[in-house]
């Protein structure tokens, strides 16, 4: 897991003069699961969103396996996303969502199908692929934004808040079949949320992002037991041991 | 390498920008070079002669006058009928129709047939001797309230479609006044689309020549002055001046409109407190008082064209209709037909070309400019047409023969003359759109043009339906901008009634007028039909993989699935199917030719592998039970246990429908419990698998609380009532083929019921004879889950909308967004047990319990 897939060096973003990202220093390593964890407004989104290549830093570079990709297309750097409200193309079946990337490469038919019918299998939607997006729950549609992004081979899949607009229980299952889809294809992903229980679950790696910049880069275990500043003792140790605690509280209440 | 890649990335930026600076020019070339050559074609003479015009003084007079007393009463005619048609529960699509119909002629028709109903010789003068003369100011203001008042309810009618019904839900909480919410709180929110139909109204009368040309008499008029100035006088430099001062009032609309546009929300809300009879009965009398007023041109003009001579020999005859297809005038009538509709098809392919791209490029496609080209856009809205037609003429004089002259410049000065709304509709259809797309195209590696074609157009089907039509409709009867531009060959059908005016042959007039109306209904109705069916494709191409077999496969199949594999005789079969031996025989051959069945060596029948995968797609998934609610008539036994738990002869209500369930292979339960919540923990013991949902709300609303806690698991599933004693365990099947409801048929009954038509339940109703009684038991196959769970989040938040049952949303509420199947039973498969009563009469040790006598 010491491969370095993905290097920020000096990384800023300034929007007319409002800095949103100041000198981000980070590697990613290959087959890890990092997330971006942030209060809304700390700039997370937009790291994402250089990551990926939508949009151009105002200062600094990118790099994939050394390679400097910070003037490349999200295309050329082969990194995926997954949206919050996932973006399926309505008019399309769940299987032609999940097929276009290849149909529009012009691949031969058989190898499209049999491709999109493996994703489709591990994502478990077999039997809802001649569905439109609109006759699926929430959680089934981030199935197929996955699957759509999966079919492609990217080498890193970046995630903005993909469980936000969904039930609690659902959450806890999607975030089982992430991990176990990760492991299979061994795909780095980068995840960013808000939810400090979300991040401890999924993370091998969290990065905390308080006021435009990097708090604390780090293992879980590190960030709850050795918070570099108060900082992240607030928004990460505090806010974990008051959930346990609430929990623990509803338990000895009954 | 990768100065290569960033030399490709910002070329391709550019190119995208480049479009947009040819889009701009395009729009500057055709939409404002011809009105800044207007200007720069007046000539001093030309000042001083119009100014010192004593007819054109009074011509602004006159104009001003008539405009200003019919844009206020069309306005207020629109509030009305659109205020009432909006607030009743009268059809709606009919009346927007008939009352738009004005729309679909052109404004010389209009006033064609005033001037032939109310003129002097007119149809009334003939007729009745009713000796009116509506030449004149009469005819001008009536005639601009028919053609201003079709837009202008269009406009406030939507106004009160789209209104957020919350700020009414609130003031009846608080008890206000009807009367004093409607001053409080409709005139405030209509003010605005008040002003911008004031407006439009206003710029349309004023700068209209349809109807001055044909009822204004003697009374002079602005546009006539520059219709005049130009067609018969071919002084241009005048016609220009007076078309300065016809752009002024559709500046000031232009800049009012900008102040006051607001985006309106998607959904039309709809209150649930329903109008009463009353207030519907009135609202339909004015609304068909004002369809009579508008349907007067129509009636007259088309009454003309079946007269010999309207005035000297007013018979019957179908002359005029014939002369359709021998009339030889000029290109002949049919040529002017193919001339409309060459014209108006074209307008509308290149049109909705160019207007869906310019939104894409102004709305979707964002650059830096993206902003100067949508307010260019939208600026082309204030020129009216008349004005447009001049300074076309001043710009491409030269172009005779290859564009001035041609079709050509008649399509493109229609294509930007009624570039505005179309390029409305696009830019709202965009912005409705997911934003992301382009941005998953750019990470999957699928070009924007791509998405442009196969995602963002597919998207836009019937917006695109819709811009076609608008751009189609308004050239088949526009006269403003073709009148100064169209030739002898190209002529368009509706300026053929200009050259029927001047020979007054009125009888002509009426026939071009009612061909152009027959044309236009044709093809609205053809645009409406084509957006249906579209709408229905799309919908059944979603479900054509699910419902695969026949019903009468399906019988055959679950029986087989069911009963196992045996000797089965066809006559057996046809009894226990009750289907006829004939259908069994070629029923058995067919699923036996799929593979869905085989007979074994020694003749035993049985379903195959891929039979049973058939059936698959038909499987019940789950059951949602409903057990939330405080069944009072069962007092005093529920004081102490929720009615579901209470035992009959000690067997507990709920588990004869769990058991039901699992025997037939649903484990899926989920049960929603609310009334004594804990109490239905005991069912774990026996049911460790059942899932629990709580409603807290159970007795404050109706058991739509209780179904809106779990209306995300409706899907493939039964719903069913929790206090219902199964005693014949097939009311539930382990596959269903449609979405069906339980009943048992009764001579009378006070129960909730519905009646069988054809198979499929209807009339659900309290209370009935030679009837149904509803069982609490239903199914909801895949498609009807997704219906379901839309329209009961729907109903739930609506206005009073947690006061129904559930059981009323499909039923009644929304009845028409299902087909639901009766599914039959006996009436002692299921033992309803509704009071104390009925309870001691199945199990008497409730006799004596306690505290029974208080109930």
């Amino acid at each position: 897991m010491n491969e370095i897939i993905l290097k920020a060096e000096k990384l800023s973003k300034k929007y007319d003069n409002k800095i949103v990202l100041d000198d981000f220093n980070f590697e990613v390593f290959k087959g890890e699961f990092l997330s971006l964890l942030g209060s809304s407004g700390c700039g997370k989104t937009t790291l994402l969103r250089l990551l990926v290549g939508i949009e151009q830093p105002t200062s600094g570079k990118i790099f994939k396996y050394n390679e400097d990709v910070t003037d490349k297309t999200p295309f050329q750097r082969n990194i995926g996303i997954v949206f919050q409200n996932y973006a399926l193309f309505p008019n399309m079946t769940v299987y032609d969502n999940i097929a276009y990337a290849l149909s529009a490469r012009r691949l031969p038919r058989n190898e499209i199908k049999s491709r999109v019918m493996e994703i489709i299998d591990v994502v478990g939607l077999t039997e809802h692929i001649v569905k439109k997006p609109r006759e699926l729950s929430g959680g089934q549609q981030q199935r197929v934004a996955i699957a759509r992004t999966l079919v492609t081979n990217p080498d890193i899949i970046l995630f903005d808040e993909p469980m936000s607009a969904l039930d609690a229980n659902i959450r806890v299952v999607l975030r089982k079949e992430l991990k176990s889809i990760q492991k299979k294809y061994g795909i780095t992903m980068i995840y960013v949320t808000h939810d400090q229980e979300e991040a401890f679950a999924l993370s091998d790696r969290i990065m905390v992002i308080g006021d435009n910049h990097i708090v604390q880069l780090d293992v879980p275990s590190n960030l709850y037991h050795h918070p570099k500043n108060s900082f992240v003792k607030s928004f990460i140790v505090e806010q974990l041991d008051e959930k346990v605690k609430s929990i623990l509280g509803s338990i000895k209440d009954e | 390498m990768n100065s290569n890649s960033i030399k490709n990335r910002r070329k391709s930026i550019d190119k995208k920008e480049i479009i947009r600076v040819i889009y701009i020019a395009i729009i500057i070339v055709f939409c404002f070079i011809p009105l800044l050559l207007l200007l720069f074609n007046i000539s001093k003479q030309d000042l001083t002669f119009v100014f010192s015009d004593n007819n054109f003084k009074l011509s602004i007079i006159n104009s001003l006058i008539y405009t200003s007393i019919s844009t206020l009463c069309s306005t207020l005619l629109a509030v009305i009928s659109a205020y009432f048609l909006s607030r009743s529960s009268i059809n709606k699509n009919i009346i927007t129709i008939l009352l738009t119909l004005p729309m679909l002629i052109p404004t010389l028709s209009v006033g064609l047939g005033i001037r032939v109903l109310f003129g002097t010789n007119g149809l009334l003068d003939v007729l009745f001797n009713f000796n009116y003369d509506a030449l004149g100011f009469f005819g001008l203001i009536i005639g601009s309230i028919i053609i201003s008042f079709p837009p202008t309810f269009l406009i406030i009618y939507d106004a009160l479609r789209y209104e957020n019904k919350s700020p009414y839900d609130a003031a009846e909480i608080m008890g206000i006044k009807k009367i004093s919410t409607f001053f409080r709180v409709t005139v405030p929110y209509l003010m605005k689309p008040l002003f911008t139909a004031f407006f439009a109204c206003f710029t349309l009368v004023f700068s209209d020549y349809g109807i001055p040309m044909e009822v204004a008499g003697r009374i002079k008029t602005l546009p006539m002055y520059l219709y005049e100035q130009i067609t018969s006088l071919f002084k241009y430099g005048r016609g220009a001046l007076v078309g300065v001062f016809l752009l002024v009032p559709a500046l000031v609309s232009f800049v009012v409109d900008l102040y006051l546009k607001e985006e309106l929300s998607d959904d039309v809300s709809k209150s649930s407190i329903k109008p009463s009879k009353k207030f519907d009965f009135f609202s339909g009398l004015i609304c068909t008082v004002i369809l009579l007023f508008i349907a007067i041109p129509e009636l007259s003009f088309i009454s003309v064209s079946f007269l010999k001579n309207y005035t000297s020999d007013p018979s019957f005859t179908f002359e005029n209709i014939e002369n359709v297809f021998t009339n030889t005038h000029g290109v002949g009538l049919l040529g002017y037909i193919g001339n409309s509709i060459t014209m108006s098809l074209l307008t509308g392919i290149f049109g909705v070309i160019f207007a869906y791209t310019l939104a894409y490029f102004s709305t979707r496609n964002k650059g830096k400019a993206s902003n100067a080209l949508h307010f260019l856009s939208i600026s082309s809205i204030a020129i009216p047409g008349i004005v447009l037609g001049i300074g076309y003429i001043f710009l491409f004089k030269e172009t005779k023969g290859w564009f001035y002259g041609t079709i050509a410049i008649l399509v493109v000065v229609n294509m930007i003359h009624f570039l505005g709304s179309p390029y409305i509709m696009a830019r709202n259809s965009f912005s409705k759109m997911n934003k992301d797309y382009e941005i998953v195209g750019d990470t999957i590696g699928v070009s924007h043009a791509r998405i442009f074609l196969q995602v963002l157009l597919p998207n836009s089907i019937s917006t695109i339906i819709e811009m076609f039509s608008y751009f189609f409709l308004n050239s088949m009867i526009t006269i403003s901008a073709v009148a100064f531009l169209n030739t002898y060959a190209n002529q368009p059908l509706s300026i053929l009634i200009t050259t029927y005016e001047k020979t007054g042959n009125y009888e002509m007039q009426a026939v071009v007028s009612l061909t152009i109306l027959i044309i236009n209904l044709f093809f609205k109705t053809t645009f409406f039909i084509i957006k249906r069916v579209l709408k229905k494709k799309s919908n059944e191409r979603e479900y054509e993989m699910i419902s695969k077999l026949t019903k009468s496969q399906f019988d055959l199949l679950t029986y087989l699935e069911k009963n196992g594999r045996r000797h089965y005789t066809q006559r057996s079969l046809s009894d226990s199917i009750s289907l006829s031996l004939g259908t069994i025989n070629k029923l058995i051959k067919e699923v036996s030719e799929a593979g869905y069945i085989s007979v074994s060596d020694d003749g035993e029948m049985y379903i195959t592998e891929k039979g049973l995968s058939a059936l698959k797609p038909y499987k019940v998934k789950k059951a949602i039970i409903l057990a939330a609610g405080f069944s009072s008539r069962l007092a005093p036994v529920t004081l102490v246990t929720p009615k579901p738990l209470v035992s009959i002869n000690s067997v507990r209500i709920i588990d004869t429908l769990i058991d039901a369930l699992l025997n037939k292979g649903i484990d899926n339960i989920t049960v929603v419990r609310g009334y004594k919540k804990e109490q239905f923990d005991v069912l774990l013991e026996k049911y460790p698998f059942l899932q629990f949902v709580d409603n807290d709300d159970f007795n404050t609303t109706n058991n739509i609380s209780s179904i809106m806690k779990v209306v995300e698991r409706i899907d493939r599933c039964y719903i069913c009532e929790a206090d219902l004693f199964i005693s014949n365990e097939d009311v539930i099947s382990k596959y269903e083929y449609a979405t069906c409801y339980l009943g048992a048929k009764v001579a009378e009954t006070e129960d909730w019921c519905f009646k069988n038509s054809n198979g499929y339940v209807s009339n659900f109703q309290m209370g009935g004879e030679d009837c149904y009684i509803a069982y609490g038991i239903s199914y909801w196959n895949e498609k009807d889950s997704v219906q379901l769970r839309a329209d009961i989040t729907k109903t739930y938040n609506s206005r009073a909308g947690k006061e129904n049952f559930w059981e009323a949303i499909p039923l009644r509420i929304c009845k028409n967004n299902y087909r639901i199947e009766l599914k039959k039973c006996h009436k002692s498969d299921v033992i309803e047990i509704d009071n104390f009563d009925e309870l001691v009469a199945v199990d008497e040790s409730y006799a004596e319990f306690p505290g029974h006598e208080q109930f």
